[in-house]
């Protein structure tokens, strides 16, 4: 039965208000207004709100982001990890939101949740794909190639995020494909040979990485807010991981929303190694470049199975596995003759 | 009764849906799955004849190149002496024999899709044998793979190709790319 738009803010505001006397430590007539969805990824259900309280003689008030996990959909990760991630990274020199609060297993909230500071700006891609916005952009482009260059070069173990699953330079590629390739065999509603070709292909050039950091896993146009010419925060951590550092940049370079028109895939990966010491090499590049096609094909078809398995009925995934033929086009596309 | 054909129907649905449904329909989610909705009938409208055709032609290319594929493996198998690509080969021939088999003039979709889908089973079990097999530790010094299978590989790429420009049809058609 489905829940009126109303209904469900009540419930939430209800919801909200004892899981926030349960975490917020000595505060008093708690007060929640201003709740509203939000457009976010399709991985996480998204609200807005505003919180205010008593805190010992103080009025405190901050507007949050409320991140819920949605039913099923074309990723189903947990949110802790990225929820400690984001915390971790506050003040590190990479822009993102303060992580505030987690209910990680949905006692509260219903189902798994985090909220955050909420963070000015828009995440509109494609406004900036527009030719009168290139000077803009192309100073996004290169901000968000000295965010790589700071996320990649962070000390992971010192800022301990050391819970994130361990890999090496040797084992990095590997373990993605192992991932990705699970996936593709849990999800696949048919054979898909092409698919197959892709992850024999990846299997037999996995690069070594020259080191090992933070990947964003989602790292591109779209999933940052920015005002003017200026990025606020990196928003979805939901595929974080240790890993190659060159995968985020191979995935920001999909012909999808990349920023090519403005800022070339060299100019980015000379500024990111400028400043990160870490190189971008081509062979590296070319292999995470062919993941990321196959990567976001499963991501797909996670989504279209979802759909068609009735565990969630959000019909932006419905017709997901129809992009699949593309993306493997691209593949092709990119494979050496 | 050939009109309304399904396809001008769901072209019709679709075009009402967006100027008399959306417009009703403030900004938010609600308003976003309509529009999703629309686009997924709108592309329905535009290949839902062309589905048949597609399947039709896609099974006959893999057979095809399948039938080609089939000597180069026997020669392989018999070539290589890592090689334990018997079962494979046999597997191959009583797949094509099936598409010898007196059948019904007329295939529907669903009878095509069944026959892609073995076909794609075929395609994917072909590459996952030469894979395991080239994976094997080589007796003596490593070679390099045998004529027949790097004019397999070839053959199968150049297959996967065919098959995606074909699929976009259906997939992404050109009147929705527009």
């Amino acid at each position: 039965m489905s829940v009126s738009p109303a209904v469900a803010v009540e419930d939430l505001v209800v919801r909200l208000k004892e899981f926030l006397e349960a975490n917020l430590d000595r505060a008093r007539e708690i007060q929640i207004d201003n709740v509203a969805p939000i457009t976010a990824g399709n991985a996480r259900q998204a609200w807005e709100f505003d919180v205010r309280w008593l805190d010992g003689g103080t009025r405190r008030k901050v507007s949050c982001v409320m991140l819920r996990k949605a039913a099923a959909g074309q990723l189903e990760t947990d949110l802790l990890p990225e929820f400690r991630v984001v915390r971790a990274l506050w003040g590190s020199g990479v822009p993102v939101a303060r992580a505030l609060w987690i209910d990680a297993e949905g006692r509260w909230l219903e189902r798994p949740s985090f909220i955050m500071e909420k963070v000015a700006g828009v995440t509109d891609f494609l406004a900036l794909l527009k030719p009168e916005m290139a000077a803009s952009s192309r100073a996004i482009a290169r901000q968000l190639a000295a965010i790589a260059a700071t996320l990649h070069a962070v000390d992971w173990k010192k800022l301990g995020v050391d819970f994130l699953p361990a890999t090496t330079p040797q084992t990095a590629a590997a373990q993605q494909i192992s991932y990705w390739e699970s996936l593709f065999l849990k999800h696949r509603m048919e054979p898909h040979p092409v698919m197959v070709a892709a992850f024999i292909w990846l299997k037999k050039r996995q690069p070594i990485a020259h080191t090992i950091g933070i990947v964003h896993g989602d790292f591109r146009l779209g999933n940052f807010l920015y005002e003017g010419d200026r990025i606020n925060a990196m928003l979805d951590w939901e595929m974080v991981h240790l890993g190659d550092p060159v995968e985020d940049i191979a995935w920001a370079y999909r012909s999808l929303w990349g920023p090519q028109a403005f800022f070339s895939l060299d100019e980015f990966v000379e500024r990111s190694t400028e400043l990160s010491g870490i190189p971008g090499d081509p062979e590296a590049l070319l292999f995470y470049r062919l993941l990321s096609e196959v990567k976001h094909s499963i991501i797909s078809l996670t989504g279209a199975r979802s759909f068609m398995d009735g565990r969630t009925r959000n019909l932006f995934l419905a017709d997901r596995a129809s992009t699949i033929t593309t993306y493997l086009k691209q593949f092709l596309d990119l494979l050496p003759k | 009764m050939t009109k309304p054909s399904i396809g001008d129907l769901l072209s019709a649905v679709a075009a009402g849906l967006r100027e008399s449904v959306l417009p009703e329909i403030p900004a938010g989610p609600t308003r976003r799955q309509i529009q999703v909705a629309i686009s997924i009938i709108r592309r329905a409208s535009l290949v839902w004849d062309k589905v048949g055709p597609y399947l039709y032609a896609d099974n006959k290319d893999i057979e095809e190149t399948l039938r080609r594929i089939s000597p180069l493996l026997d020669r392989a198998e018999s070539n290589e002496s890592t090689a334990d690509l018997k079962p494979l080969c046999q597997k191959l021939r009583a797949t094509l024999d099936q598409s010898d088999e007196p059948g019904v003039e007329y295939p529907s979709p669903a009878t095509l899709g069944a026959r892609n889908v073995e076909l794609q089973g075929s395609l994917a079990e072909l590459q996952e044998a030469l894979h395991a097999e080239s994976c094997k530790p080589p007796e003596g010094s490593q070679r390099p793979p045998s004529a027949e299978r790097v004019e397999i590989l070839a053959m199968l790429r150049a297959l996967f190709e065919r098959m995606l420009e074909r699929e976009l049809e259906v997939t992404t058609p050109s009147a929705a790319r527009k």
